[in-house]
């Protein structure tokens, strides 16, 4: 069994609905940030609060690469989605057959394996379209 | 606080060299910077360099090649606009009467660096670099949002690359010295959607090296020198605080306080060169640097006036994409091409009566900041 390590820690939750995306809010002046923040890089009050951000969002931009990136060979998706907190966030984008991007497209989170590194997993998160 | 001069500049052959090392380039444009400056070597009192990848003393490194030695060197990086943060650098020595000469240097070998050839990520340790943003992403991000908002056609982007492109048949230097056609330009090999290989600047090796000094010395040497009016360098603020990704609040601030300096506007600059490491970017800076209104960047680049000959000839070098892009030595680079243009030694790129000129650079990526979280203007004038 391949060990799995996140692409980054407290990104994500995995769970049985399909997981969500992990950021953390300011009690003080309601900043949201993703990643979270160590404190609140708006108004530095330092209690911050995790939320489970929305698992579906807007499509707000995305690209088809043809040349490799750090650990995606081409092509891949890539974009950013805009959830309803008011938090973009760039992310790989599944590409489902029969599906072409749009601007504006309901976009769904999916937590699964990114890449391989030696004998672990990296687990992280893409969007696809609903 | 003292007016600043721009006495010499230099640059070496841009193009595709990995034979040569930094040193080598470095002294080529170093040698030209003070063989038109007039002085002798030892006149410089101060030196600040810029390298990004595999930099190691390179101000001492360069400067030893024309017996520059035992003088304050500082070495600075901010990806693309590490030439800028050079010049800014010599700028405050000498403006603050801490130095009265003092020499700014970039170089950069890109062919021989780890980015050679490939799509230049961000920091190792970037989450967006991890997950699959790269350089012609992020720029193909925001080119999609142009179209979507702005009205921008990938002709409209085709056509930044026509004209520096052009403008690079005018510049002797210049990497690509080839005219295309915006259907070559369309057709070329496709990077990350909508930009192809044609919209996007080469792996280019090169330096290019700026002398500043005080008025009093200018004065021994030129009746009419070259000044620096206005210097602004600035971070950029979180993206979460951006919510269009086709303006950069961060060149916009930059610019404002550079022309606050300057006591000027953009209605008052005669020629500009800009950050156009990917084509469709030419069309937001126009818009960010004030040479047209919001939205109006399409409109711009279509009217042709940004073209050497037309109202606001922008590039005129031929740019990033034609000229090409050492990374740290291009902020260094444009500040020869406006003063080549002040003084009226721009050649066939020439733009006449060229009183006052705008250099503007702006680069790197962390996730989490505006796009380009570095950016240097400079405004020099005659």
């Amino acid at each position: 069994m391949a060990e799995k390590v996140p692409v980054r820690e407290g990104t994500f939750i995995e769970a049985s609905n399909g997981g969500a995306l992990l950021g953390n809010k300011c009690k003080s002046c309601s900043q949201i940030f993703f990643p979270k923040a160590q404190f609140c890089l708006s108004c530095f009050q330092e209690d911050v609060e995790e939320i489970i951000l929305n698992r579906r969002g807007r499509l707000y931009s995305y690209v088809i690469a043809h040349m490799p990136s750090t650990h995606f060979e081409p092509p891949y998706a890539a974009g950013y989605v805009d959830l309803p907190e008011g938090v973009r966030v760039f992310a790989p984008l599944k590409m489902l057959e029969g599906r072409p991007f749009k601007v504006g497209m309901e976009m769904e989170v999916v937590i699964e394996k990114l890449w391989q590194e030696g004998d672990k997993e990296v687990i992280g998160y893409r969007f696809r379209p609903v | 606080m003292r007016e600043v001069a721009v006495l010499g500049v230099g640059q070496s052959q841009f193009g595709k060299f990995p034979e040569r090392s930094a040193a080598e380039m470095g002294r080529e444009a170093v040698w030209a910077a003070i063989k038109d400056a007039g002085i002798s070597p030892k006149d410089i009192q101060v030196a600040c360099a810029s390298r990004l990848y595999d930099a190691f003393v390179t101000a001492e490194d360069v400067l030893k090649e024309v017996g520059i030695t035992s003088i304050e060197m500082v070495n600075v990086e901010n990806a693309c606009a590490g030439g800028a943060t050079a010049v800014r650098a010599i700028w405050k020595d000498i403006e603050s009467g801490r130095y009265d000469i003092g020499i700014a240097i970039g170089v950069e070998s890109m062919t021989t660096s780890p980015v050679a050839r490939k799509a230049i990520p961000p920091g190792k340790n970037d989450l967006e670099g991890h997950l699959g943003l790269t350089m012609p992403v992020a720029f193909a991000l925001m080119a999609r949002r142009q179209m979507e908002e702005c009205g921008a056609t990938v002709e409209d982007f085709a056509r930044v690359s026509v004209k520096n492109h052009h403008h690079g048949c005018l510049n002797p230097v210049a990497q690509y010295q080839k005219e295309f056609t915006i259907e070559e330009v369309i057709n070329s090999r496709m990077i990350c959607e909508p930009i192809t290989l044609l919209q996007c600047c080469p792996n280019t090796d090169g330096a290019a090296a700026a002398i500043l000094c005080s008025m009093d010395i200018a004065r021994k040497y030129t009746t009419n020198p070259v000044k620096i009016i206005g210097s602004a360098l600035l971070s950029g603020d979180y993206r979460y605080r951006q919510k269009d990704l086709t303006f950069s609040p961060l060149c916009s601030k930059t610019a404002k306080m550079a022309y606050e300096m300057a006591g000027c506007g953009p209605e008052d600059v005669d020629v500009v060169e800009l950050h156009d490491a990917f084509a469709s970017e030419e069309v937001m800076r126009y818009e960010e640097l004030g040479f047209c209104k919001r939205g109006e960047g399409v409109s711009l680049i279509r009217s042709g006036a940004t073209e050497v000959g037309g109202r606001i000839p922008v590039n005129p070098s031929g740019g990033l994409l034609s000229l090409g892009h050492p990374l740290s030595a291009s902020g260094v680079r444009v500040i020869a091409e406006i003063t080549l243009h002040l003084r009226g030694q721009a050649g066939k790129r020439q733009t006449p009566n060229a009183k006052v000129g705008l250099a503007h650079m702006m680069g790197g990526w962390a996730a989490g900041l505006e796009g380009g979280p570095s950016c240097g203007i400079h405004i020099l004038a005659r």
